[in-house]
């Protein structure tokens, strides 16, 4: 039974390093320095502190920085930098027009200014996280309210946050106020309930790979340390113990992943108003069953000749007389597919209550079932509760039966059934059904089937509106009138469903947490209480019955000005975002697997500088970008490359390839076609939101499949169809940098998709309409929109040859691919 | 260059690394640098002119490699060893009977009782194997096949144990076997691309494109989905672009990015991505030639059985598995053809959970003779003497029934995978299980074990093949992984 036991021995992760002996003193643990300001020998080219680091070291290593890039390449390079987008050609104008000295640096405070700012940012950091829409692992479904812990980070990031203030907000916004932020702790993929095997040790192991989950974010994200090396022995080489890594975990054992209500000033108020909603919905549709109209079976009373709405997986409702009854069988004769599945059976007495329930002493039968714990039980067919994880499924392909059996007669008129309320599935429906009842005395009798129904057809069929066939004109009136209120209130239920809450996990008294011998949680060994690792240093005290005290005391230690990591790992990741590479080139790993930094003292001045600064990350921001260091030409000196060909000293700006989301961003703000709308639930990449299979791509994208990528849905595992490729994280393990690979499928992506063809059409239709009938001047909007210049003489030859012959699209797609578009310069 | 001395090996991220590599490997002192790195750390033997202009090329393993390509038959739902390939005749003997000492409740729920082989066994070919007439044409095999019979996975649920099975890791997020071999090894051919992925015609399975994803290695090594009747995407543009306006705008884009090259001399990445759009160029010739299989004579048809007009789902299969032969033939590195998709009570897959008999027919009439007629066809063109074809599934089926029901439950403790061709020795079976096939007691190998074999017969050394990731030198294996030598011919 213990089938896990063998292969515990093998989890740990591979924590092989070539060097360093387990007692050396690792630098990044030292405390934070302060380091002389160095001097350099060419005073005239710093134009910050930043700049005498970089001098000093280029200057030792006989090398000389690049010339100064030109203005509008700057701009272009800063604007894609911060806020993801290309400048606008009027703006490239009047940079390049500004004589006046703190041009750069008011152009700076807008780019930070600008809302697209923290969404660019935001990026960077939910790739750490590992932030996706969907739950990943066995079944991938969505996790539908995801998001507001992206809006979260975007918000922070454009509110500049102090960075304390961020990291505690994410460990414990639940006592300051920013509920959603704790979504940070529950960005993993996990097996939800009915994909952990039933026995217990299944279970115990998804706890603890749960957990585990959520020391990995917090050590990695804040503190650039794998104190997951530790989980089934000592680290091999950095100081956390096996002891260590579980005290850390007995920091989080109380929190679930799971939604939470969001407690905002508004949220008591839409709870009021949802259970209102909810109680009219049930009025609603009581006084709506009249309108059903009757069901009419093959050898019932005379037919009416009239044909019901097709059967639809949500919901069904079958009214007949008035009939007294004492059991209720419902019996599948066909499906579209697979073993039928129902996931509650209602049976409504006159007075509009549902006497199905076994809450009300109801009893079941069935022909057979296919158990799946808590998923798939027959007790589930009348527990009150929708969706397929709370359904009864038979055993039989295509067939089978359920039987209700009240606790007394009941005067019955209406079955309401489906195969999924929450309308996530839409297979195992039944098509073909009968619907028998039986007084005490036992004869069955037919009410209702499948024969005066329309043919279902897959995809088509949606809960029908009451028919108005057949109504008095008062009576047809009043049914529209309660169905109209009725989807109105439905819709609004859903809004309210979706505005209140987050899947920032769900907070309880926490597990007691042992080590693990060999991290196998069936040999528990000594119990073990919330501590950060010894050599670490030690939180304050606190009471641990205290579940978010505990969280609370964490957030607290590594937010402390005095951390050694804690700064050093955010400088260093906000470095890498502007040059692609940290001064440590392992974001993740300040341990001693990791690199050094090429620049120690730099490093330690930008992380006294940030806690100095209030914990801006702003601060950072205009420090880097504003210095000569950044504002070199990209050109490749031999010298350089052949004293330092990974340009870590940087002796040129290290131009690279742009990001997926950034080209896709990018064309849509050439083309004019960018929806700038901010926040909510993501749009979608495929026609599906969550699944192991068949996503088909969204090919043409129109309304808020034109907002910027980050409000994508973001699927775990299935990459975008067009530009996944271009490195994409898929969300499985954290992203602390991309790689950044070539290769021959974006080629084609790029080249051929719909995406590619439609931006092209868009940008040759907007600078037609913008820059009039000469064709010269569309060919140098589009270069301006594009790429952010004028073209040469003989470029705008070129390209108006191929524009008189195969359109101006045909340009256009040219440019799009073009080098020069998709690299930063 | 500048190597900070404490760093793990950079050498197996240097080497895709196109800051470091790209431009190191543009000048001779690049070259050098990195030539004595790869000497040091002893890792990859390095084609010296590799760049990430193409990165399918062929590279030397560890050590000389017995077999240059791998054909992955990937049974997913986790198929019964009981079933197929693991003889118990004790299970008769015992059937009915509670299993003594055997867990009350398994992955679904409550167990039942014993239930005997669903199948008769016969003996087969000169080795006399027992093997269930459930799946005939690979049965008729076995003198050729090494099997193993007592492999362990981690995990008992389908996603996690795909996952194990094809990353090493229960987890999501971490590069497959094919990825891993294709970093390694490169391609033969450099017009397609060096790791195709083929899903069943049913669906893809459980852990989805985690089986063919390439993780944190660079997205080159990424499996590209593609079957019979599913092309690879995008490989042309949509309907209402004139082959004229196609040209004319690669021609441009050509001119421009020359242009933009000139004026930014000496930085290899831009060359990189201009030999990526000329190698997109010859993969739109060269794949629709490809998964055209109107050339394939009747009899091929036949042999496959992709004229089976009574089984479209096994004619769809058979048609991938006459695509696998025409990649195995074309130098494409690793193919990994899947039979079975998704959950779904074990109507798409082997996930015999309540009616493993009715389900099973109807899987084994797919798989058995189009896989069968693969490893014959590899063989009469030769093709066997250099390719390795490997039959795995993610764990097996419990000796008992699921209480109240005709099926087994997940069962990770013992089950049977097998390998043939290129350097496998034939007619082996390796391993055993209890005598009623409840977990394996002899010769125990966790998938590791299997995984670090397959890549051993590729020439590469499991624990060498690394990757640097967040601080972490990642393998295929993890820490684990033992050769099965006893595997090898």
């Amino acid at each position: 039974m213990n089938y896990i036991r063998p292969f515990i021995l093998a989890a740990l992760p591979l924590c092989l390093g070539a060097a360093g002996a387990v007692g050396t003193e690792l630098w990044s643990l030292a405390p934070v320095a302060s380091p002389a300001i160095p001097v350099v020998t060419n005073t005239a080219w710093p134009r910050n502190t930043i700049d005498r680091f970089v001098l000093a070291r280029l200057e030792h290593e006989k090398l000389a920085p690049a010339p100064e890039v030109d203005r509008a390449t700057w701009l272009r390079r800063v604007s894609l930098d911060l806020t993801g987008l290309p400048p606008a050609p009027a703006r490239i104008d009047a940079f390049v027009a500004d004589a006046l000295p703190d041009a750069h640096e008011r152009a700076v405070d807008d780019l930070l200014a600008s809302p697209r700012h923290g969404e660019r940012w935001a990026q960077h950091w939910l790739d750490v996280v590992r932030y996706a829409d969907t739950h990943g692992f066995e079944v991938n479904t969505e996790r539908p309210n995801a998001w507001p812990y992206r809006d979260y980070i975007i918000h922070a990031f454009n509110e500049d946050l102090p960075y304390d203030r961020f990291i505690r907000e994410q460990l414990a916004g639940d006592v300051l106020g920013q509920d959603a932020a704790t979504g940070f702790l529950v960005t993993a993929s996990v097996l939800l309930p009915g994909q952990i095997g039933a026995d217990e040790p299944s279970k115990r192991l998804a706890r603890q790979d749960s957990l585990d989950e959520i020391v990995t974010n917090i050590g990695q994200t804040f503190l650039g340390l794998g104190v997951n090396c530790a989980r089934c022995h000592d680290h091999k080489f950095d100081p956390v113990s096996q002891r260590d890594y579980y005290s850390m975990q007995a920091f989080v054992a109380g929190v679930e992943y799971g939604e939470r209500e969001l407690r905002t000033p508004e949220s008591a108020a839409r709870r009021v108003e949802k259970d209102r909603l909810k109680a009219r919905v049930a009025e609603l549709d009581h006084d709506l069953a009249r309108f059903v109209p009757i069901a009419h079976p093959v050898d019932g009373p005379s037919k009416s000749g009239m044909t019901r709405a097709a059967v639809n997986p949500r919901l069904n409702t079958d009214r007949f007389a008035p009939t007294r009854a004492r059991r209720v069988r419902f019996t599948i004769r066909a499906t579209g597919n697979l073993e039928p599945c129902i996931d509650e059976l209602e049976v409504y007495d006159t007075a509009g209550r549902n006497v199905a329930l076994a809450s009300a002493g109801t009893k079941t039968r069935s022909s057979g079932d296919t158990v799946v714990e808590n998923r798939h039980e027959l007790r589930q067919i009348n527990d009150g509760e929708y969706g397929n994880s709370r359904s009864w499924m038979s055993n039989e392909t295509g067939k089978g039966w359920v039987e209700l059996e009240f606790a007394g007669d009941h005067e019955i008129d209406r079955v309401v059934w489906g195969r999924d309320r929450n309308g996530e599935f839409h297979d195992r429906l039944a098509t073909d059904y009968r619907i028998e009842l039986a007084d005490a005395s036992g004869g069955w009798r037919l009410v209702a089937d499948a024969t005066d129904r329309a043919t279902y057809i897959a995809g088509k069929s949606e809960p029908a509106p009451p028919a108005l066939l057949g109504l008095a004109p008062d009576e047809a009136r009043e049914a529209t009138r309660l169905s109209a209120e009725r989807k109105q209130s439905a819709a609004r239920i859903a809004v309210l469903d979706s505005a209140g809450t987050a899947f920032a996990g769900i907070f309880r008294k926490p597990d007691d947490i042992h080590i693990l011998r060999r991290g196998d949680p069936e040999q528990p060994m000594d119990p073990v209480v919330p501590a950060v690792p010894v050599a670490l240093g030690a939180t304050a005290s606190g009471d641990d019955t205290n579940e978010a005290g505990r969280r609370l005391r964490l957030a607290d230690w590594i937010a402390s000005p005095t951390h050694p990591l804690t700064a050093r790992v955010m400088v260093n990741r906000v470095w890498q975002g502007h040059f692609g590479t940290g001064l440590v080139d392992t974001p993740s790993d300040f341990g001693r697997n990791g690199s050094k930094p090429s620049h120690p003292e730099l490093l330690d001045w930008l992380a006294g500088e940030f806690v100095r600064s209030g914990w801006s990350i702003k601060h950072l921001h205009r420090l880097v970008v504003l210095s000569a260091t950044y504002g070199q030409s990209a050109r490749v000196d031999p010298a350089g490359l052949a004293r330092d060909a990974d340009d870590r000293l940087l002796w040129r700006f290290p131009s690279r390839r742009l990001e997926a989301e950034t080209i896709r961003d990018s064309m849509l703000a050439a083309s004019g076609r960018l929806d700038r709308s901010m926040y909510g639930r993501g749009f979608d990449l495929f026609d599906l939101r969550g699944g192991l299979t068949g996503f088909k791509p969204v090919e043409s994208y129109r309304g808020d499949g034109l907002r910027r990528m980050v409000y994508a849905h973001k699927v775990r595992r299935e990459r975008e169809a067009v530009f996944g490729p271009f490195d994409c994280p898929d969300a499985g393990q954290s992203t602390a940098r991309r790689r950044e690979s070539t290769t021959p499928i974006q080629a084609i992506n790029l080249f051929n998709s719909r995406f590619t063809i439609d931006e092209s059409a868009a940008l040759a239709a907007r600078v037609a309409h913008e820059a009039g009938v000469d064709p010269r001047n569309q060919v140098r909007l589009a270069w301006r929109l594009a790429l952010g210049r004028d073209p040469s003489p003989s470029e705008l030859d070129d390209a108006l040859a191929v524009s008189r012959d195969h359109g101006l699209a045909t340009v256009c797609r040219a440019v799009f691919n073009s080098n020069e578009f998709v690299f930063s310069p | 260059m500048i190597h900070p001395p404490q760093s793990l090996s950079p050498a197996g991220a240097g080497l895709l690394d196109r800051r470091r590599f790209l431009t190191g490997a543009s000048t001779a002192l690049g070259s050098i640098a990195f030539s004595s790195l790869l000497g040091r750390e002893g890792l990859l033997a390095a084609d010296p002119g590799f760049a990430a202009s193409r990165p399918f090329a062929p590279r030397h393993g560890h050590f000389p490699a017995r077999a240059k390509n791998v054909v992955v038959i990937f049974c997913a739902g986790a198929v019964s060893q009981l079933e197929t390939w693991d003889y118990k005749p004790e299970l008769i003997r015992h059937d009915g009977k509670p299993l003594e000492g055997g867990p009350a409740v398994t992955f679904q729920g409550p167990a039942g009782n014993l239930a005997r082989p669903q199948y008769a066994f016969r003996r087969r070919g000169q080795t006399g194997k027992w093997v269930s007439v459930l799946i005939p044409h690979l049965a008729s095999l076995t003198d050729d096949i090494a099997f193993v019979h007592s492999l362990t996975s981690k995990s008992n649920t389908h996603g996690p144990a795909e996952n194990f099975l094809s990353t090493g890791f229960a987890l999501d997020g971490f590069p497959s076997l094919g990825s891993w071999i294709s970093y390694g090894l490169g391609s033969e051919n450099q017009d397609l691309p060096a790791f195709v992925s083929i899903p069943d015609p049913r669906g893809v399975p459980q852990a989805g494109s985690n089986n063919w994803g390439p993780g944190f290695l660079p997205a080159v090594f990424q499996g590209t989905p593609m079957s019979a009747k599913d092309p690879i995407r995008h490989l042309a543009p949509p309907a209402g672009i004139g082959r004229g306006d196609d040209d004319a705008a690669r021609a441009l884009l050509g001119r421009m990015n020359a242009r933009h090259a000139d004026a930014h001399p000496g930085d290899g990445r831009l060359a990189a991505r201009i030999a990526s759009y000329e190698l997109a160029a010859r993969m739109q010739l060269s794949v629709p030639e490809l998964a055209d299989l109107s050339s394939e004579p009747a009899h091929i048809l036949r042999l496959y059985g992709a004229d089976d007009a009574s089984n479209a789902n096994k004619a769809a299969f058979a048609r991938n598995c006459i695509l696998a032969r025409r990649l195995v033939e074309r130098g494409v590195r690793f193919v990994q053809l899947f039979n079975g998709a998704y959950a779904s009570g074990g109507e798409l897959n082997w996930d015999g959970h309540n009616k493993l008999r009715e389900q099973y027919d109807k899987h084994a009439a797919i798989l058995d003779q189009p896989a069968a007629a693969l490893i014959r066809d590899l063989r009469q063109r030769g093709l066997l003497e250099s390719t390795l074809v490997v039959w795995c599934t993610e764990f097996g089926r419990m000796p008992m029934f699921q209480k109240g029901a005709e099926g087994r439950d997940h069962n990770p403790d013992g089950f049977t995978c097998w390998m043939t061709g290129a350097g496998v020795r034939p007619g082996v079976s390796h391993g055993t299980t209890d005598e009623l096939g409840r977990r394996a007691v002899a010769d125990i190998h966790p998938l590791y074990d299997f995984n670090a074999t397959i890549l051993h017969l590729l020439g590469l050394d499991h624990e060498k093949l690394v990757y640097e990731h967040n601080g972490v030198r990642r393998r295929l294996t993890n820490v684990e992984g033992n050769v099965i030598r006893e595997l090898l011919a």
